[in-house]
C-alpha cells in the first residue's frame, strides 16, 4: 500500500561550536491517507526538529539532514529544489506552530493572513479569495464579520483557531501540528481537539501531532511514535501501544503521569534524565536511566518488529523477534 | 568550597575575555587603552622633556631624533606633553564617568523601582538635562564653577548621568516583575537588598558598555572644553588645549596641532571599538 | 485538627486604565494544618493571585487573613518579616525564579543572610548541604549556575530555598508545569515525601487536575476570581456539582484509551474580568444555566457534608 508519506531513516545534526547536536537520529515512520500520527516525547527528543526536517526547514547552517528519505506522495522532498519545495508548503504540507500568541503577525488582519496562503497557491481572483477565507473563518467557528480584526483582539483558543484556519486553507493533505494546544486551558484545548477531528474528518487530512501528553494523544491519534533522544524507540496503532507497551521508556512514562482515572498513592517516575543531545552515550540512549538495562544495552539495538505494525528499539525483544521469524 | 565558588567566577570572566579577544577590532582597542594606561602612569619615566620646559630657542622645530613630534611656540616638546596629556585625558575620562554612573545608577533605581510620582519627577529632571546639548551644558556649568580639573568632572559627570539613569530605569523596569525578585521577596528581603543585591548585578552589561564609550565622549568633551578656553588652565598639556593654542600655527607649523589632534581621533576610536566588543561580549545571549 | 489558615471574604482589585479587575472575589476557605488544598482553575481565574496575595506579595483589597490564629492581613515592617519564616512560595518557572547571576549555594544561602541565621560559617555549610541533599542536589551542583542546569533541577533549587527557613506553610504556584512529564512525577513525589516528613500545609496551586487529584486532601474550584466548588479531593471527583467542574474534569484529556468519557464542550470564552455585571460569571458558558444565573449571583452553600457549591441552577 503507498503511504501517503513514508520517512525511512532521516537524520539531521546540527554543527555548533561546542560540539554537534544530534538531534534526530535514523528515524523511519509512514503514514497513510486520512491517518494520525502521534508523535511523542518530552522536551529535547527531537520531535519539532523531525517535523522541521519533512517540511525542509532547518536552518542550515548549522543544521544539516546528513541523512534519510522523505517520501510525499512517492516523490523525494529531499530531491526537490526550494521552488518546488514552496509550492508543497502551505499547499500539500501545512505546519501549525506551538505558540499562537507568536505565530500570527501582529500587524496583519486574520483575514490577509489566510488570504495570503490562498493567494499564494492559486490563481483565484481577490474577490474569490476573500470569500474562500471567510469560509474558513466560518469552518472553525469565528464569526466571518473579524475578518478585519487584528490578532491582539483574540484569546489565546481563537488565535489557535485562525492559525488552524491558515494552515486548512488550501486543503493540504497532510498537517503537521506542534503542540498545538498545550499553551492553551483545559476547557479551550478541548473545544480545538474537537475541532482538529471534524476537520480531519471532513477533509481527510493526515496529521503528525507533536505533544508529550499521552491524554491528547488517546482523544486524536490512530498511530503513535515514541521518541527518546532523537530515535523513534517504539511505534505502533493506539491500542498497540497505549494496551501492551513494549519498551522501557514508554512504561515509565506511562506509571509517571498522574492519572485522573487511577488512584495511586505514590507515583513512578523514571529517574536520571535525558542525555544531553552533544554528547550521546554509546548504545542505546535510554538505557542510563533502564530499570531493565543489560550489557547488551551498550550496542545500538535495531528495531524489532513485535506485531504486525508493532514496532521496538530494544534488545530485551531480540529473542521475541527471532523466535517470530523463525 | 570557596575555591570552587571562585573558580566558576573566574571562568565566567575567562569566557568574557575569550569572547573579547575573538573579536579583532576589540582588542585593537584594548591595546590602545592599554598604552593610554602606560603613558598616564609611566609619563615621567617615557616623556624625554617636561612638558612646561621652554626652550625658546628652539620655537617651532619639526618633528626629529631629538623632538619626535616637534616644538610648539613656546620650544615646549609636543611629544612628552601629548603624553602628559593623557594622563589628564584618562583621569578626567574615568573620574567623570564614575561620578555620572554613580549618580545614573542612584537615580534610575530610585525612579525605575519605585515609579509612580518619584519615577515622574526624577526622568523630568533627566529629560530636561538630555534636552540640552551635551557639551552647552557642561559649559554652564564649567563657566559657573570655574576652570580646574576637578570642576571639569563634575560638569561633564552631571551632564552624561541621565543616560545612566535610563539605562538602569529600563533594566530595572524589565526585572522587578521577574520571579525570581518576588522569591526574594518572599524570603524576606527588602527593598535596599533587592535593588543592589538582585537588580543591579543583573543590569551591569549595558552600565559597563555604556561607561567604556563614555569615556571617548568624556575626552572628547574635555577636548572640546578646553580647546575654548574651559577646563584645563596651561600650561598643563591637555590635548584640546594644545588644539586650541596651535590653531593659529597650523599653516607654518603643521605639527603642533596634528598630533595632539590625532592623539584625541586614535583614542576615541580604540575606546568605541573596545567598548562594542564588550557589549557583544557580555551579551548572554551569545553565550554559546 | 486545627485550622492553621482561614481566609474569609478576600478580595483582590486591580486598577487599570479599562476598569477595575476582579482578580480575586469573595473568597474564603480554611486550610488545616497538615492537609494539602488544590487550587484549580484556568487561566484568569485568579488563583496565582490568590496564593500571592495570602503571602503579601501584593496586599488584600479587602477581606481576613488568618494565620495560626492571628489575623494577619495588614502587617509590615518586622512582623511581615518573621511571619515571612512560616510562609514560603515555589514558584511556577524555573528559569525566572532564580537569580541568573547567583549559583545555587548562593541562592538557598540568601534567607539565611537576610535573617542572620547561622552566623558560624560552618554550621552554615552544613545546613546548606543538609538542605541540597533534602531535595536530591549534590554538592557539586550548588556551585552551578541557573542556566548551566536543567528545569527539574532549577525547581529542586527554588524548593531547598523555600525549606531553608523551615517553614509551616508553602503556596505552590504551578510547581511542575513547566517540567517534562518524567521530572514532574519526580517533583511531586519529591514534594510529598516532604510533606509527610515535615508535617507541612501546601496550598496548591495548578490547572492540571490530574496532579491535584495524585496529592490534595481538598479542592477548591475557582472561576474568574469565584469559588465555584469546595470539597474534599475523593469527593470533588466522584461527585463533581457545579457544571463548570463537570465540564473541566470531562475536558482532561486522559491516557486511557478504554476510558468512557462523556465530554462537556463549553461554548464562548472567558468573560471579561474587568467590572463584570452581578450574576453567575460562568452564566454565559453554562449549559445548565437558568433565566435566575444572569441576574443574582450564587452564594457558596453546602451542598453535601463538607461539599460546597456555588451555584443558581444545580442546587
Amino acid at each position: 500500500m503507498e503511504h501517503l508519506l513514508e520517512v525511512h531513516d532521516l537524520t539531521i545534526h546540527f554543527f555548533l561550536k561546542s560540539g554537534t547536536v544530534k538531534a534526530v537520529n535514523d528515524v523511519s515512520f509512514s503514514l497513510g491517507a486520512g491517518e494520525t500520527l502521534g508523535l511523542v516525547g518530552e522536551t529535547g527528543a527531537g520531535k519539532t526538529t523531525t517535523a522541521l526536517g519533512i517540511m525542509g526547514l532547518v536552518q542550515c547552517p548549522p543544521g544539516k539532514v546528513l541523512d534519510g528519505e522523505i517520501l510525499f506522495n512517492g516523490k523525494n522532498l529531499r530531491t526537490m529544489d526550494s521552488k518546488e519545495l514552496r509550492t508543497i508548503r502551505g499547499n500539500q504540507i501545512s505546519m501549525i506552530f506551538q505558540d499562537p500568541m507568536t505565530s500570527l503577525n501582529p500587524i496583519d488582519t486574520i483575514g490577509d493572513q489566510i488570504a495570503e496562503v490562498i493567494r499564494l497557491h492559486s490563481d483565484a481572483s481577490s474577490e474569490e479569495i476573500r470569500k474562500k477565507a471567510e469560509e474558513m473563518l466560518e469552518l472553525v467557528g469565528i464569526d466571518k464579520t473579524r475578518y478585519c480584526d487584528y490578532p491582539h483582539q483574540f484569546s489565546g483558543g481563537m488565535k489557535q483557531r485562525v492559525v488552524i484556519a491558515i494552515a486548512l486553507a488550501c486543503n493540504p493533505k497532510l498537517l503537521i501540528a506542534d503542540e498545538p494546544t498545550t499553551a492553551l486551558d483545559v476547557t479551550i484545548q478541548a473545544q480545538v481537539l474537537d475541532l482538529m477531528n471534524d476537520l480531519k474528518k471532513k477533509f481527510n487530512t493526515s496529521m503528525i501531532l507533536i505533544t508529550h501528553d499521552l491524554g491528547v494523544v488517546a482523544e486524536v491519534c490512530d498511530k503513535v511514535a515514541i521518541m527518546y533522544s532523537g530515535e523513534i524507540v517504539e511505534s505502533g496503532s493506539l491500542e498497540q501501544v497505549f494496551d501492551h507497551p513494549l519498551h522501557p521508556y514508554t512504561q515509565g512514562l506511562f506509571s509517571s503521569i498522574p492519572s485522573l482515572t487511577r488512584k495511586v498513592h505514590r507515583l513512578t517516575p523514571i529517574k536520571g534524565m535525558m542525555p544531553d543531545p552533544i554528547c550521546l552515550p554509546e548504545g542505546c540512549k535510554f538505557a542510563e536511566r533502564c530499570p531493565k538495562a543489560s550489557p547488551a544495552c551498550s550496542q545500538t539495538p535495531p528495531v524489532y518488529e513485535i506485531e504486525p505494525a508493532h514496532c521496538v528499539r530494544c534488545t530485551l525483544y531480540k529473542t521475541d523477534a527471532e523466535e517470530k521469524s523463525k | 568550597m570557596k575555591m570552587q565558588k571562585t573558580n566558576r567566577k573566574a571562568s565566567q570572566f575567562g569566557r568574557i575575555l575569550s569572547r573579547l579577544c575573538q573579536n579583532k577590532a576589540a582588542v585593537f582597542g584594548m591595546v590602545i587603552l592599554l598604552v593610554l594606561l602606560f603613558c598616564s602612569i609611566f609619563a615621567g619615566v617615557i616623556a624625554p622633556y617636561d612638558y612646561a620646559a621652554q626652550d625658546l630657542a628652539s620655537r617651532f622645530q619639526g618633528p626629529s631624533l631629538s623632538h619626535f613630534f616637534g616644538t610648539d611656540n613656546l620650544g615646549r616638546d609636543i611629544f612628552s606633553r601629548v603624553i602628559y596629556g593623557a594622563r589628564i585625558s584618562l583621569i578626567v575620562g574615568l573620574s567623570s564617568v564614575c561620578l555620572a554612573a554613580f549618580l545614573g545608577i542612584i537615580l534610575g533605581a530610585l525612579s525605575g523601582y519605585y515609579g509612580n510620582v518619584c519615577d515622574n519627577i526624577i526622568m523630568r529632571a533627566m529629560d530636561i538635562l538630555l534636552a540640552i546639548p551635551n557639551l552647552l551644558l557642561a559649559i554652564s556649568i564649567a563657566a559657573t564653577l570655574g576652570n580646574g580639573i576637578g570642576n571639569l568632572i563634575l560638569a561633564i559627570g552631571i551632564g552624561s548621568a541621565p543616560g545612566y539613569a535610563r539605562i538602569v530605569r529600563a533594566s530595572i523596569l524589565s526585572l522587578k516583575d521577574q520571579e525570581f525578585i518576588e522569591a526574594t521577596r518572599s524570603v524576606g528581603g527588602n527593598d535596599f537588598q533587592i535593588i543592589f543585591h538582585h537588580i543591579l548585578p543583573n543590569c551591569l552589561a549595558p552600565i559597563i558598555v555604556q561607561m567604556t564609550l563614555g569615556v571617548a565622549t568624556a575626552i572628547l568633551s574635555t577636548a572640546s572644553l578646553s580647546f575654548i578656553g574651559l577646563g584645563i588652565a596651561p600650561p598643563t598639556p591637555e590635548w584640546g588645549s594644545m588644539l586650541s593654542a596651535g590653531r593659529q600655527f597650523i599653516r607654518d607649523a603643521w605639527y603642533v596641532v596634528t598630533f595632539p589632534g590625532l592623539a584625541i581621533m586614535i583614542t576615541i576610536f580604540g575606546l568605541n571599538m573596545f567598548g562594542d566588543g564588550l557589549r557583544d561580549a557580555l551579551d548572554p545571549k551569545l553565550k554559546n | 485538627m486545627k485550622a492553621l489558615l482561614q481566609v474569609e471574604h478576600l478580595k483582590k482589585y486591580f486598577k487599570t486604565p479599562k476598569g477595575t479587575l476582579h482578580a480575586v472575589d469573595d473568597v474564603s476557605f480554611s486550610i488545616n494544618q497538615g492537609e494539602i488544598l488544590g487550587v484549580v482553575g484556568e487561566s484568569g481565574c485568579g488563583k496565582s493571585t490568590l496564593g500571592r496575595t495570602i503571602l503579601h506579595l501584593t496586599e488584600a483589597t479587602a477581606g481576613k487573613i488568618i494565620f495560626d490564629d492571628e489575623d494577619i492581613t495588614v502587617v509590615k515592617g518586622r512582623h511581615l518579616k518573621e511571619l515571612r519564616r512560616q510562609m514560603q512560595m515555589i514558584f511556577q518557572d524555573p528559569y525566572a525564579s532564580l537569580d541568573p547571576r547567583k549559583s545555587v549555594r548562593e541562592t538557598v544561602e540568601e534567607p539565611l543572610n537576610l535573617y542572620h541565621l547561622y552566623p558560624n560559617r560552618v554550621e552554615r555549610a552544613a545546613y546548606v548541604d543538609k538542605l541540597m541533599d533534602t531535595v536530591g542536589l549534590t554538592q557539586r551542583m550548588g556551585t552551578c549556575y541557573p542556566h548551566e542546569l536543567d528545569g527539574g533541577r532549577r525547581q529542586r533549587a527554588g524548593i531547598a530555598r523555600a525549606l531553608a527557613l523551615n517553614p509551616r506553610f508553602i503556596v505552590c504556584d504551578e510547581p511542575v508545569s513547566a517540567l517534562d512529564v518524567s521530572i514532574q512525577a519526580q517533583i511531586l513525589n519529591l514534594m510529598q515525601d516532604l510533606q509527610e516528613e515535615r508535617g507541612l500545609t501546601y496550598l496548591f496551586i495548578t490547572h492540571d487536575l490530574s496532579v491535584v487529584k495524585h496529592l490534595a486532601t481538598h479542592i477548591l474550584v475557582m472561576y474568574l476570581g469565584h469559588v465555584v466548588e469546595y470539597a474534599q479531593a475523593d469527593e470533588l471527583f466522584e461527585n463533581p456539582l457545579h457544571p463548570y467542574t463537570q465540564a473541566l474534569l470531562s475536558a482532561v484529556p486522559v491516557a486511557d484509551i478504554h476510558a468512557q468519557r462523556n465530554r462537556i464542550l463549553l461554548q464562548g470564552e472567558l468573560s471579561s474580568p474587568i467590572d463584570p455585571k452581578p450574576g453567575c460569571r460562568f452564566a454565559v458558558r453554562c449549559l445548565q444555566s437558568k433565566e435566575t444565573c444572569f441576574g443574582n449571583s450564587p452564594i457558596l452553600r453546602e451542598v453535601r457534608p463538607e461539599h460546597f457549591v456555588s451555584c443558581g441552577s444545580c442546587v
